[in-house]
């Protein structure tokens, strides 16, 4: 089979296989719907409450993309900081690693608490510490990782720091950054789900994660599963965009990127 | 020394040693002066610290005991280095890549444009201006790398066995192409090779040396005729000058 045709069928049919065999055991077991709803009904309910949700999701996917934005600006200023002072990377690196391995959960609170009049900012930052480490790690590594003898050419001309940086540094950092960007991309989305849970619901301006809990409270279980869907869409639409970001800007001379031989 | 010619040395190293932190010594008492306009080989087996003094001379490390003196004419931004990979930036078209040490030295494209394409034409890239590093042949890589070195009208070229990963054909077209411009443009140029053919082929003196630590073992003037080309390769005098080293280099190893 054509590996294009491959790519695209073997996906589906799992898929289309999962949904038969869902709808088959809600049929056969007579599930009730309050504990697992048929694939018809959640996209009936999708269908329904659609253009509510989507106001939802629309407020957790500001809170995402805020938050990835926030990461790339800190997170990249924070690695080109590391590359120029090493005492700088030295103290703070230990503290961007804490800040990554402890559990969202257990800060969110507190951070909740601390910003209680800004809801915004308060999710904006639970999902920005989650998103923000990868940036820092991949693009560290990757400002490191410029070629010794381009490095040495480049003294060698005189070249000053900014020039090593903007010449030399950035550029080869880049695709490391992107590898970095895409797996921020996901992590943000679940930093803000994460988030909003943890504010639980409340308010007027609800995002995706409050309409999951407070269908979960009511045993409104397909309008669950169609939140649900609609984020784990979300996630592979910023996934899918990130990629396409990626390939748009390194594939004319990045090994990762590009076609296979023929 | 206005002209940076004649015998008076473009720089030299006065009792030159370089050991490395790991307790290595690469190089002791390395005496030599390169004289202006000369091409000079560096010649000898691998791992003899022939590449470690490419470096001291090029300024990128500095020596551990000895001293490296410059000669009248200012070095700075007139000395081009060329690696044993062609080291090219991957982003970068072949034209940015020639540009990138103008780049560095505040020129402006406009200003420039003119020394580069004819820099580029003199090593036969005129027309892959616009390719990528990677959609090129190791040769033409390498002539990119040449270009780059070439296009700042260097005083001091430094080649670092710049055609030891290509194939015999490549090599000895490169060989000559670079003779041709050194002929044209007479830069000083010092050589590392590994290969006693290329060596006697390009110089106008060649510097054997021993196994580590580097010391020179033999500084010998090669009295062939220039221009040279493909045919000097089977001439009787050249073979026979190829076998005088060749014999002196099993004696350093020895």
């Amino acid at each position: 089979m054509n590996a294009r045709v491959a790519r695209i069928a073997a996906p589906l049919a799992v898929g289309l296989l999962f949904v038969l065999g869902w709808d088959l055991l809600v049929r056969l077991e007579r599930m009730p719907s309050y504990v697992l709803p048929g694939p018809l009904l959640v996209a009936e309910t999708l269908w329904r409450d659609g253009p509510s949700l989507l106001g939802s999701l629309l407020v957790t996917l500001r809170i995402t993309l805020a938050a990835l934005a926030a990461a790339v600006v800190l997170g990249g200023a924070l690695a080109i900081l590391f590359t120029q002072s090493r005492l700088l990377e030295l103290s703070l690196f230990p503290y961007a690693v804490i800040l990554q391995v402890t559990p969202i959960v257990a800060i969110a609170p507190l951070i909740i608490i601390w910003l209680k009049d800004r809801v915004f900012l308060s999710l904006l930052v639970c999902a920005w510490i989650v998103a923000f480490f990868p940036i820092v790690a991949n693009t560290s590594l990757g400002l490191n990782s410029a070629d010794r003898n381009l490095v040495d050419l480049f003294r060698l001309y005189g070249a000053s720091r900014w020039q090593m940086l903007r010449y030399l540094r950035l550029p080869t950092a880049l695709p490391y950054f992107l590898t970095g960007l895409r797996i921020s991309g996901g992590l943000a989305l679940i930093g803000a789900v994460v988030a909003e849970f943890v504010a639980g619901t409340g308010g007027t301006d609800t995002g995706l994660a409050s309409r999951i809990l407070e269908a979960g409270y009511r045993l409104q279980m397909p309008r669950l599963f169609a939140a649900l869907l609609l984020l784990a869409a979300t996630g592979i639409a910023i996934f899918a965009v990130l990629s396409w970001l990626s390939q748009r800007l390194i594939s004319h001379w990045h090994e990762s990127v590009l076609p296979p031989e023929e | 020394m206005a002209g940076g010619r004649g015998d008076a040395p473009i720089i030299a190293l006065d009792g030159v040693g370089k050991r490395f932190r790991s307790g290595v010594e690469a190089l002791a008492g390395i005496d030599l002066a390169i004289p202006a306009g000369g091409f000079v080989s560096l010649l000898g087996p691998s791992g003899c610290g022939k590449s470690t003094l490419l470096r001291i001379i090029a300024g990128l490390i500095p020596p551990t005991s000895g001293r490296l003196v410059r000669g009248a004419s200012d070095l700075s931004g007139r000395l081009g280095f060329v690696f044993q990979e062609a080291t090219l930036m991957p982003w970068a078209t072949v034209w940015q890549n020639v540009y990138l040490p103008l780049r560095l030295a505040g020129k402006r494209r406009d200003a420039v444009a003119a020394r580069i394409a004819e820099t580029l034409a003199s090593l036969g890239l005129a027309g892959f201006e616009q390719a990528y590093p990677r959609e090129l042949s190791g040769g033409m890589r390498m002539r990119v790398s040449i270009a780059r070195a070439l296009v700042t009208e260097p005083l001091l070229l430094l080649l670092d066995e710049p055609f030891a990963a290509l194939d015999e054909f490549t090599r000895f077209r490169l060989n000559e192409d670079l003779l041709r411009l050194w002929q044209r443009h007479h830069w000083t140029v010092v050589f590392v090779t590994h290969s006693v053919f290329e060596s006697v082929f390009l110089s106008s003196r060649i510097l054997v040396m021993t196994p580590r630590p580097g010391r020179i073992l033999a500084d010998l003037p090669i009295d062939l005729p220039y221009p040279r080309d493909g045919a000097l390769r089977t001439a009787p005098h050249y073979t026979e000058q190829c076998r005088r080293i060749s014999g002196l280099l099993s004696e350093a190893m020895a």
